[in-house]
């Protein structure tokens, strides 16, 4: 740090540059809010009560509502997390309490970091490739796999670093007690955890339910409702895509309704997550 | 009762015959399932990986055999066999028969037309979303706290991040694309285009029935600078996050120390800055990395042109808008070129998230050598 | 957190029951392919389930080369192209013996644009559209388009082609249409499902070209007759090659069809129905084909096979009556019962579904 004297040039210089970064917070919040307001705005005059109990009917001029799409989600989401939040958080209670054995945990931890920033187009493609093409169709379950694949990474390292969170004098107690390993991880540490765990999966739930690339190539879409992951499914987000890029000003609007909804769930998610794990965490943090 | 601590993985501390080693002996049982399972998990992640690049790599195998190094320098992506009438020895068309030879061209396929609109709608994000973040940034880091409004500024950012790319696509295809057309493009051609240096940001350069010809660039929306901006929308939380997080590990002791030495308000945050460069270098490169392996909003509004073109007026196409606009219907060669495509934007990926994990390891080893 | 895992485990087999009982009811079929027919296939497989409300037809529109492709991969019961097979695609099929390929109805291709202020329909010859596509032919101004509308008052701002970036069978038709109607066409772009153009806007499907040209102003675009009714995109008439400008009409479309029906032979049907000679014939006509294996045992039973055969046989007879209100050309009597032979040669597993 050069200690020279500053003069006046220098002082006001920072001033300038201090109302500049306030400016630039205040100019990113107004930006980002600006794009929400608006998707918004325009989704609430498009949502109605047809919407949500609607599935797609054949005429574009008047084409229904999301009812399938809406519902082909959750389901999508259902069906990755059976697979996704067992297998992640095995592995983050792998990567967390087994760390002994570095050869698997170590390149796990690093592999996982690196998995969660893949482009999920690239995923989606795997998936095509993996359950499309030898099953013989789009699926439900495709789809539901490539979410998983994105889901694994993301809930294994926010188990790991959970887990890692809960202080050593519980497992010290637990063994102390005659508890083997399996039984410290499931009764013990886990539960201490369970707040911050239940936010990392809920946050990938969240990111998830979001995602359209991964779902385009596995579960196509469809316009009916349906229950069977056998056959291509619909999804929120992928209608949302197909009406927003089309011509049709019906679709269109529903389009609009469709992201109030996907946004709303979204922001609703997230905003219980972060107050949850903020509560949490002053729990653990007060033990 | 004596009972050591039984810790499994040291020695037998526990008296056999004794309740806790019957109890251990029931539920080793478990211990063992649990282990198993939860290095089953890790491996899956393992797994995930190479099979990523395995499966990528043997689908795209005919296109690396067929074009080999040429694929990254070739500008040509041509579906369809072109039929061109053959040109004979003496420069003139072959006739046989009275009619025109015509030779057949088969598809060809090279990818820098797409690392090209990759790159450059990438650049138009980072030097928009940096600057931002980083102010930002240093906002909630040094300023935001004495106004008490730290967390929730940076609570209202990452609930931002939240917002699904397809949301922004609609933004950018119904709102920002027409702004750009209707208000942003023609006051820049006003003032501007009268200038030869800028003169490449308003033509374009065209073969037209063989001759390269220039044209006034007519302003669709859907363009090169609509994909920089709207991907820069994007980057703008988890730059600011990121770096938020990198600024705050900077010790107070280097602030309050270049404080000390009389150093105005923006040459202490010059120094945090410097202090953190790798981190904040690893926060550009995580930016990076989301702005290039972005699809939906992007497809949306760059145009879906295949071309390499000198203004951000003009339409383009990335390597993943690339594959959503294509894969689904690819067979054959196309397709192994798609997934030749698919397994760079991997490949290129990967790097940037191992240099940023790099760069931010070596930063947080620097800091903590610092006490 | 064993509770969220028990609820995990209930919600998959929930799922997997409801999939079984599912199946035990309806009849659920996927088809794939051309965005050019899907507004009337929909209409159709609408109309068909009000009559028979257990059979489910989902028809996704993503584009000829993806109706082609996923009928090889079968990863779809029936595929959909405005682009006839070609020798290497009937060969990934399985040979010509294998499959059966027949139009189900005609459409046109229309040259939509986007001129605010230009409330007359415009005149295009074939020439002028290829250099208008090639970039030859710059603005709107430009004097051969001037030649051919005296009377509209054209500004001179440029033109922006939009044009299909997937693999699209209104771009074969295209531009095999433009190939014959200029020279340098050919040789320049070329003919097919997936060209690029010099210049212009890409779009995904007949929706997303059409989402286009309404979005830009001063744009030019190929779509489907209905897609330009339907979202009310000015279209203009093309000359024929009798010398007329004729503006797309089911009647005008219907005509083109008449004379192919003897062409058709085997069971790989096709034929190339736009320049037609005639005084009243739309020039940029086509027949959109479905594509199917001959043995249908890729379906999951013989029920669905029925279905199958039955809803083609309804699109046939009466949904041909409905296409006019959709604005697509019903075909003619001869190629309906050519159609209908190649049909009655369809099996489940050997057995024959007649």
């Amino acid at each position: 740090m050069r200690s020279q004297g500053v003069g006046q040039l220098g002082r006001w210089y920072s001033r300038i540059m201090f109302g500049v970064c306030v400016g630039f917070a205040a100019l990113i919040i107004a930006l980002l809010s600006l794009v929400i307001w608006y998707l918004l705005a325009i989704g609430a005059q498009s949502v109605d009560l047809a919407f949500f109990t609607q599935d797609q009917s054949g005429d574009p001029t008047a084409p229904g509502g999301m009812r399938h799409a809406i519902v082909g989600t959750l389901v999508l989401v259902g069906l990755a997390s059976a697979v996704g939040v067992p297998m992640g958080m095995l592995a983050g209670i792998h990567m967390a309490e087994y760390s002994q054995e570095t050869w698997l945990a170590k390149p796990a931890r690093f592999i996982a970091d690196v998995l969660a920033g893949v482009p999920s187009i690239v995923i989606g493609i795997l998936g095509y490739e993996l359950i499309v093409v030898p099953m013989g169709n789009f699926s439900g379950w495709a789809g539901a796999a490539a979410l998983a694949f994105i889901m694994i990474p993301i809930v294994a390292r926010t188990t790991e670093e959970m887990l890692l969170l809960v202080p050593n004098s519980y497992r010290a107690g637990s063994f102390a007690l005659g508890a083997t390993k399996a039984q410290t991880i499931l009764r013990v540490v886990l539960p201490a955890a369970s707040g911050s765990v239940v936010t990392g999966i809920m946050l990938a739930l969240a990111r998830v339910a979001g995602e359209t690339a991964p779902l385009l190539f596995t579960a196509l879409g469809s316009r009916f409702l349906t229950l069977d992951p056998n056959q291509p499914f619909p999804s929120l987000t992928v209608q949302i895509y197909t009406y927003a890029t089309g011509p049709y000003e019906a679709e269109r609007r529903l389009a609009w309704a469709g992201i109030l909804v996907l946004i709303s769930i979204l922001f609703a998610l997230n905003l219980t997550i972060r107050v949850v794990a903020a509560r949490s965490a002053r729990h653990l943090k007060s033990n | 009762m004596s009972q050591a601590a039984s810790h499994p993985d040291r020695g037998p501390a526990i008296p056999p015959g004794s309740p806790t080693a019957a109890r251990r002996a029931k539920t080793g049982l478990g211990d063992l399932a649990l282990g198993i399972m939860a290095r089953f998990g890790a491996a899956s992640i393992i797994f995930m990986l190479t099979a990523l690049l395995f499966v990528l790599f043997t689908a795209a195998l005919p296109s690396v055999r067929q074009f080999g190094a040429n694929f990254f320098i070739s500008t040509q992506w041509r579906v369809n066999t072109l039929e061109k009438p053959a040109i004979g020895p003496d420069g003139r068309v072959l006739k046989e028969d009275g009619e025109t030879v015509m030779t057949t061209i088969p598809p060809a396929f090279g990818a820098l037309p797409t690392i090209y609109g990759t790159a450059v709608t990438s650049f138009i994000a980072l030097v928009v979303a940096v600057p931002l973040s980083f102010g930002a940034a240093i906002f909630i880091v040094r300023v935001a706290p004495r106004w008490k409004i730290a967390g929730p500024i940076s609570f209202l950012i990452e609930l931002l991040a939240a917002i699904p790319s397809i949301a922004y696509g609609l933004w950018g295809l119904y709102v920002l694309a027409p702004f750009l057309r209707d208000w942003v493009a023609p006051t820049l051609q006003k003032v501007l285009g009268d200038i030869p240096a800028f003169r490449w940001m308003f033509f374009e350069t065209i073969t037209i029935a063989g001759r390269l010809q220039e044209r006034p660039i007519a302003f669709t929306g859907r363009d090169m600078l609509c994909g920089g901006l709207i991907l820069a929308i994007m980057i703008l939380p988890i730059i600011t996050a990121v770096a938020r997080d990198v600024l705050r590990a900077v010790p107070r002791a280097q602030i309050e120390g270049s404080l000390a030495l009389g150093a105005t308000w923006w040459q202490s945050c010059w120094g945090m800055l410097r202090y953190a460069r790798a981190g904040l270098f690893g926060a550009v490169v995580l930016g990076l990395a989301r702005a290039a392996g972005e699809t939906m909003a992007i497809t949306m509004v760059i145009g879906n042109n295949n071309q390499i073109a000198a203004s951000p007026f003009a339409p383009a196409q990335t390597m993943a808008s690339l594959l959503a606009s294509e894969f689904r219907e690819a067979a054959g060669l196309h397709r192994a070129a798609l997934l030749e495509v698919a397994l760079v934007l991997l490949i290129m990926s990967l790097i940037f998230n191992v240099v940023a994990r790099w760069l931010f390891v070596g930063g947080q080893s620097r800091s903590a050598a610092a006490h | 957190m064993p509770r969220l895992l028990a609820t995990n485990a209930v919600l998959t087999t929930l799922v997997a029951i409801t999939s079984a009982t599912a199946t035990f009811a309806d009849i659920k079929l996927n088809g794939a392919g051309a965005s050019f027919p899907a507004p009337l296939y929909r209409f159709w497989v609408s109309e068909y389930q009000k009559a028979h409300p257990n059979v489910k037809i989902d028809y996704q529109s993503i584009g000829s080369g993806g109706g082609i492709k996923g009928i090889t991969d079968k990863t779809i019961d029936f595929g959909a192209t405005d682009a006839p097979l070609n020798k290497k695609e009937i060969e990934g099929l399985g040979g010509a013996d294998k499959i059966i390929q027949f139009p189900l109805i005609i459409g046109g291709v229309v040259p939509a644009y986007n001129l605010p202020g230009v409330d007359k329909d415009l005149n295009f010859s074939g020439e002028v559209l290829a250099k208008i596509f090639l970039g030859e032919i710059a603005t709107w101004n430009d004097p051969e388009i001037v030649a051919l509308n005296p009377e509209a008052k054209l500004p001179a701002s440029p033109i922006t082609p939009a044009w299909r970036s997937d693999g699209s069978g209104t771009t074969y038709v295209f531009s095999s249409y433009l190939a014959t109607q200029y020279s340098a066409f050919e040789s320049t772009v070329g003919t097919g499902k997936q060209i690029r153009f010099p210049l212009g806007q890409g779009g995904k499907g007949n929706e997303g070209v059409a989402a286009i040209i309404k979005q830009t102003p001063g744009s030019i675009g190929y779509i489907e007759h209905n897609f330009a009714t339907a979202n009310r995109i000015s279209y203009g008439a093309v000359r024929n090659a009798a010398g007329n400008f004729i503006k797309a009409t089911p009647a005008n479309m219907s005509v083109a069809g008449e004379a192919s029906a003897d062409s058709l032979k085997g069971d790989v049907l096709a034929a190339n129905i736009w320049n037609q000679p005639g005084a009243e014939v739309y020039p940029i006509s086509a027949f959109s084909y479905i594509i199917l294996y001959k043995d249908l045992g890729n379906l999951a039973s013989i029920e669905e096979a029925k279905a199958l055969t039955a809803f083609f046989r309804w699109a046939l007879s009466a949904g041909q009556d409905r296409a006019g209100s959709m604005d697509y050309a019903p075909l003619s009597a001869g190629v309906r019962s050519r159609v209908e032979a190649s049909l009655d040669r369809l099996t489940f597993k050997g057995a024959s579904l007649k």
